[in-house]
């Protein structure tokens, strides 16, 4: 560890309370709490409303838009399909590392339960094969709900999960997701390459 | 006219019985016979409706008749009466199908009750168990205050149940009688019953109500069935799920009904399961005192539910789900396996949490009166169904 680095409490407690649910009420239940806590999140925000897709990007590349304030700036790549450079949960994960050396136990428990089909997973079009570690379970229906809360041109927006690729530069896809939203699994390959998340818009 | 048939070697008490048990209030015709070869011979001729026999006479016995009885006239009820009653006598009376056994010396009128109330009284019923369980059986005959025998049958197994007034009072299984016949003739898979309405037994052997009976035989099946899931067994019982082969059963379905069309499609069977899950959570608010009943994914997120106006079902299934994992995790820690029920007592009532299948978990929210006993019981019922139908 670097001497004299101050490392962030909030951080690793969050990574130890993920280890804790697991160990005290089970992966489901670890992960429908976490899932929970993004939607909750969610209903904490206000609505908003952008006139056209242009004006939504623009506020997501810019990072006003309140997707990109919570996992930072993404990328328009066309058609409606977004990158996302890098992970939000990155810092965290580094924190605990450079700490523990390695992510507490049970996380690929959690995340091979969070790619098990689910309700709502399907309610909110994340996961499906598309979690690299338990923090997708946490991002991506957070990323889903808080579109919720935006309309584009009058429309709700939707977020379809299409792909995410862990720190060790695994892909993992989401074929449900490629197949109901008609993006190639190809062109979520390639997103793929130089983003850590691949996600598509919607309007209803 | 009913036909009833006396049976005693001794010609004074069979003289005695033909004269005075008909009177103008029991119009019967009464046949005799001196031994039960006799009276073998009559019943092979003719349909008798009601046997009276002493236990112990010259060469065939009482018990014997009854053995012989059972075969070849089966809805024949049969009365014993023997001035020698041994708790052997009584207990192999009352296995082999005894309606009623009555000790000499006894009062004429006492013995004229008995009669008029064998012939007149519904015989009860006899049949396979198929499409019903046993335990429903025996609810229905402690719910309906039934008095009553019931014979169970199944290849090589055979056990008595006495009911009186809706009370289970006796069990007999080969030596056992008491609670742990009760247990044993409860975990019999398949086979026949028999039901003799009237039968009474004069030895009580059970105490308990029939829903702690009941509770405490279903845990013990669990506890069998998971040592056998986990061990196959000695006999070449197959592991759950499998066939002999080790093959993965084709239907698993619980018996509260075949699901009909089962190959038409992943959907259809879907489907049907979904209604079948309504209508499974609407069985289980009829319980005496259950307010609500949910299906919850593991994750805590309602599949489906029947609930009354202002019950969050949503934050209710939220915190069930950690409730069920906690109880699961506490299970795992000290190494007690599987979670069957976790029931959580309150000063207003219970909540009993059970899994169904490796996705999600019973919820049922009880009053303080409720009939916990049948709420166990509904749920064990219902498991393996609700299981096939939350597979996601």
């Amino acid at each position: 560890m670097q001497n004299g680095k101050i490392l962030d409490i909030a951080h690793i407690s969050f990574l130890d309370m993920i280890k804790v649910m697991i160990d005290t009420i089970g992966t489901a239940g670890a992960r429908g709490t976490l899932i929970r806590n993004a939607i909750k999140a969610a209903e904490c925000i206000e609505t908003v409303e952008y006139a056209s897709v242009e004006e939504f990007i623009n506020a997501i590349e810019d990072g006003t838009n309140p997707i990109s304030r919570i996992e930072g700036k993404a990328v328009h790549i066309g058609e409606n399909v977004f990158g996302l450079p890098s992970c939000p949960f990155a810092p965290s994960i580094k924190n605990y590392t450079d700490m523990f050396s390695k992510l507490p136990d049970g996380y690929a428990e959690l995340t091979e339960d969070s790619n098990k089909p689910n309700s709502i997973a399907d309610k909110l079009r994340v996961a499906h094969g598309a979690c690299v570690s338990p923090f997708c379970s946490v991002h991506q229906p957070m990323r889903s709900s808080f579109a919720e809360k935006i309309k584009i041109g009058g429309k709700q927006a939707t977020i379809y999960m299409l792909g995410c690729k862990s720190g060790s530069g695994k892909k993992a896809i989401a074929d449900k997701w490629i197949a109901d939203t008609g993006i190639s699994k190809d062109t979520v390959e390639k997103v793929l390459d130089s983003n850590m998340c691949c996600y598509y818009l919607k309007m209803q | 006219m009913k036909k009833v048939l006396i049976v005693d070697d001794e010609e004074d008490m069979v003289w005695s019985l033909k004269r005075n048990l008909r009177n103008e209030t029991l119009y019967i015709d009464i046949f005799t016979a001196r031994s039960g070869e006799e009276a073998l011979e009559i019943l092979k001729k003719m349909s008798i409706d009601l046997v009276v026999t002493d236990i112990k006479m010259q060469g065939m016995s009482g018990l014997d008749l009854l053995l012989n009885i059972r075969q070849i006239r089966p809805q024949t009820g049969v009365i014993v009466m023997t001035a020698y009653p041994t708790p052997a006598f009584r207990k192999e009376a009352l296995f082999r199908g005894c309606l009623h056994f009555i000790e000499k010396p006894f009062d004429i009128k006492q013995l004229r009750e008995l009669v008029r109330h064998a012939i007149t009284e519904d015989k009860g019923f006899k049949g396979t168990v198929t499409g019903i369980e046993l335990t429903d059986i025996i609810q229905i005959n402690c719910i309906s205050k039934t008095t009553a025998a019931l014979r169970v049958r199944t290849m090589n197994k055979e056990g008595v149940l006495y009911f009186k007034d809706g009370r289970i009072v006796n069990a007999i299984y080969e030596n056992l009688e008491g609670e742990d016949a009760f247990y044993e003739i409860l975990g019999f898979e398949g086979g026949t019953l028999e039901s003799v309405k009237g039968a009474e037994t004069p030895t009580v052997t059970i105490g308990k109500g029939y829903e702690s009976l009941l509770m405490e035989g279903l845990r013990r099946l669990d506890e069998a069935n998971r040592d056998r899931a986990e061990t196959g067994d000695a006999a070449g019982m197959p592991a759950a799920g499998k066939t002999t082969d080790g093959k993965e059963k084709e239907d698993s379905l619980s018996d509260i009904g075949e699901i009909e069309e089962k190959n038409n499609g992943e959907n259809s069977l879907k489907e049907e399961n979904m209604f079948d899950v309504k209508q499974i959570l609407k069985e289980f608010t009829t319980i005496d005192g259950v307010t609500a009943a949910c299906i919850v994914g593991r994750d805590g997120f309602v599949i489906d539910s029947m609930a009354p106006a202002g019950v969050d079902t949503d934050m209710m299934a939220a915190i069930a789900s950690t409730g069920l994992g906690s109880s699961e995790a506490m299970g795992k820690q000290l190494s007690k396996g599987n979670l069957n029920v976790s029931m959580i007592e309150y000063e207003g009532g219970s909540i009993f949490l059970s899994p169904v299948g490796q996705d999600a978990f019973l919820a049922i929210i009880a009053e303080e009166k409720a009939n916990l006993g049948m709420i166990r019981f509904s749920t064990r019922k219902y498991r393996d169904k609700l299981s096939l139908a939350t597979v996601i």
